[in-house]
């Protein structure tokens, strides 16, 4: 079994329903011995990690998708399932399940426990939470609950460390024998999954489980499976009539004989005390924190707080990051002879990167934040509080946190949709998300804000800043709207959620997916985002002018990028823009910030930015043929509302790309942003001249 | 510098970075399914999902 890594002695896999603290365990085990990637074919990230048994043989322990059963409601459940039948290729079956379970839930978690047990693969229960469950009074019988599941019963305080060593040791057990069916099925129930067990092309030892599952699926479900020919959905077809006329539900008389166990497991292991403490302090917070109007307070509140740091907190790292990227690009220019290669390195890959890796405090701050809010229970709860809004446009309120975040920066917000569990939801957030004005359209809605009302006080410009920011908000809750009828047409999601009672938040878990996340962002960042930066710069650049002594603008003309700049003149020319317009859209196709700087470029300004007099100056001065100004409040007003619309942001595309695991959903994004950002600018221009606006 | 080497130092990057997507297409398609991750599993159609 361990066949992937030669050195793996063992594969386990952690599973369990959400919030049990699979996770803490998985941390604690593996230490920084992680390694995050995506399940294939799906966007469920695989988690996994190397750690050592008692006698230090090392194993590979993979951390499952929470979940409450092996019937699928969420590509997360699916995959637990996958894993645990061994149907998913590049992940070997494991050899091992630690199955978490929440003591202070004792009866909820012993669903999957039940399931487990009848995959035949060796489990070790790890009961975790004994401490509050225990405080909820509750008293666990630990003797009669190992008797009656029949596998080793580790009592745990993932939070407190407590119990790993014993953990280790179990799993270390050698050999682990297979666990014994405890959910005794009714004959002719058993007959049947035997007898289909058989035709499975499947190895046995997975073959009465997965023939368990199949029989207990509804007819739409079955169709939809693609793993299995059609003779043995037609043979599961008939072993459910055969089944019905025989007066058993084959849907529910499984899962009726699973909860007579766990009663009967209950009856002998789980003693119920009196009052509990904890769940009456969760309740009372909860009385406070859900409640329609002090919910609200406390909600905007906290989101305020976590803005208020990805804004200004990281400012000073960025800052840092910023002065590092000028001396490093000025350390280049005096080191690096000048020409092309000096350009490549400092303007491209330094400038190109560094523009990229300067976002990383604002990430980091961000996770760090979700982290508390996830850990707490507090997410839970600022969703339901968020989801009556929401769902006003078909979203769910998981949606919310990936919006908000996607005002710092989109991918960050893109990666949070992660915790939205259905498929379809998840896609029209991550196609709205970049709608969201993030902090790299700043620079130009500064310039354009300041040749547009050259005059104008700051509580007017703000004015239009802000009007910006909604702008993208309702074009962003619109679109959503739009692609829930079409598109992505489904119901508006009911919102089930379970409320976890309040917890202090785990500081080293915290930390750990701050380090897993910036990790993940700067290898994309020396990758992706690089290759891109040489790319781009090469586009702008070759060829060049056959005099020596041209101007940068008229390099930057000749260049394939300025002749695209030229290409598209007759497209953007109905939004008032020329073509060096043209050239500042193409050049800000990887990132919107670049206009300005490419702007510089097209006026022969060094080292512009959005604050710099003398670009400003040169834009307001720039007149057409027929000597009218170039920048009017009109284009520039228009300008900022193609930015507000338009993907421009390669990053968020190549994000969108990993997430949704297609070249389809980037595409179709960038597509129906352009066209969203043309039509509003279009609209903009046009409309305001017939108004009379200049 | 040498302008020669310099259009050779810049050439390689160039080369190397277009080549970085065309690998990096090539290896996904060769997989034969899309690989979100970039973890190089390697995945293959030709596996049948839970056979022995």
């Amino acid at each position: 079994m361990a066949g992937a890594d030669p050195g793996v002695t063992r594969h386990v896999a952690i599973a369990g329903n959400p919030n049990c603290g699979k996770s803490t365990i998985f941390n604690a085990l593996t230490g920084l011995r992680q390694k995050v990637g995506n399940y294939p074919g799906v966007t469920v990230e695989k988690k996994t990690g190397r750690f050592f048994g008692s006698h230090g043989e090392p194993m590979e322990l993979l951390d499952l998708p929470g979940s409450y059963s092996l019937q699928v409601r969420s590509p997360d459940e699916a995959v637990a399932r996958d894993v645990l039948l061994g149907r998913l290729p590049g992940t070997p079956r494991p050899d091992v399940i630690i199955c978490v379970v929440d003591a202070s839930n004792l009866e909820r978690n012993l669903y999957l426990v039940a399931q487990m047990l009848e995959l035949q693969i060796p489990v070790v229960v790890a009961l975790n939470m004994v401490d509050v469950a225990e405080k909820n009074g509750a008293v666990i019988d630990l003797m009669a609950l190992r008797e009656k599941l029949g596998v080793p019963v580790i009592p745990t305080v993932a939070t407190k460390g407590g119990g790993f060593i014993e953990l280790r040791q179990a799993v270390s057990r050698s050999p682990l024998p297979p666990p014994p069916v405890c959910a005794q099925m009714p004959i002719v129930l058993e007959r049947e999954v035997m007898a289909l067990a058989k035709q499975l092309p499947v190895a046995p030892e997975v073959a009465r489980g997965e023939a368990l599952l199949l029989l207990t699926l509804h007819d739409e479900a079955l169709d939809a499976i693609t793993q299995h020919d059609r003779t043995i959905i037609d043979a599961t077809r008939s072993a459910q009539q055969r089944l019905t006329a025989s007066g058993i539900d084959p849907l529910s008389a499984p899962v009726d004989a699973r909860y007579d166990w766990i009663g009967q497991v209950c009856a002998a292991a789980l003693h119920k005390g009196g009052a509990h403490d904890a769940t009456s302090i969760s309740d009372q917070l909860d009385g406070w924190l859900t409640h329609r109007i002090w919910g609200w307070v406390a909600f905007v509140g906290m989101m305020a707080l976590m803005f208020f740091c990805i804004f200004t907190v990281a400012q000073y790292p960025m800052d840092w990051i910023d002065a590092a990227k000028t001396a490093l690009a000025n350390w280049t220019k005096a080191h690096v002879p000048a020409g092309d290669l000096q350009s490549l390195l400092a303007d491209g890959i330094i400038g190109g990167v560094g523009g990229v890796v300067i976002f990383l405090p604002q990430i980091l701050i961000l996770f760090f934040f979700l982290g508390i809010l996830e850990d707490t229970g507090y997410m839970a709860r600022a969703a339901f509080i968020m989801d009556r809004l929401m769902s006003k446009v078909g979203l769910h309120g998981k949606s919310f946190v990936p919006l908000l975040s996607s005002f710092a920066c989109a991918i960050p917000g893109i990666m949070a949709t992660r915790t939205i569990e259905n498929r379809k939801d998840r896609l029209v957030t991550i196609l709205v998300a970049p709608l969201m004005s993030c902090s790299a359209r700043l620079p130009v809605y500064v310039v354009m804000i300041a040749l547009m009302l050259p005059a104008a006080s700051a509580w007017e410009q703000s004015g239009i800043m802000l009007a910006m920011y909604l702008t993208g908000l309702i074009a962003a809750f619109v679109m959503a709207w739009i692609f829930k009828k079409t598109l992505l047409r489904g119901d508006t999601p009911m919102l089930l959620l379970e409320m976890p009672p309040y917890r202090l938040p785990s500081w080293r878990g915290i930390a750990q997916r701050m380090w897993e996340r910036g990790l993940l962002f700067l290898r994309r960042a020396g990758t992706v985002i690089l290759a891109l930066s040489i790319v781009l710069w090469a586009l702008l650049t070759f060829p060049k002018p056959t005099h020596s002594d041209a101007t940068p603008s008229e390099a930057l003309s000749h260049s394939i990028g300025g002749r695209m700049g030229h290409a598209i003149e007759p497209l953007i020319a109905p939004l008032g823009y020329d073509w060096k317009i043209g050239i500042g859209l193409v050049g800000s196709f990887a990132a919107r910030e670049v206009f300005v700087s490419t702007m510089g470029q097209v006026y022969n300004i060094e080292d512009a930015d959005e604050t710099s007099e003398p670009l400003r100056e040169q834009m307001r001065a720039e007149k057409r043929a027929d000597g009218t100004a170039v920048f009017t409040p009109l284009v520039c007003l228009g300008l900022m509302v193609f930015y507000v619309l338009a993907m421009q942001c390669i990053s968020t595309v190549a994000i969108v790309r990993r997430e949704t695991n297609s070249w389809f959903w980037p595409l179709f994004q960038i597509a129906y942003m352009t066209g969203l950002a043309w039509i509003g600018a279009f609209v903009v221009y046009q409309g305001g001249r017939l108004l009379g606006f200049q | 510098m040498n302008p020669l080497l310099d259009q050779l130092a810049v050439a390689a990057m160039v080369c190397g970075a277009v080549a970085f997507f065309i690998v990096r297409f090539l290896r996904k398609r060769a997989a034969g399914k899309s690989c979100a991750g970039g973890c190089g599993c390697g995945t293959s159609k030709a596996a049948k999902p839970g056979r022995p």
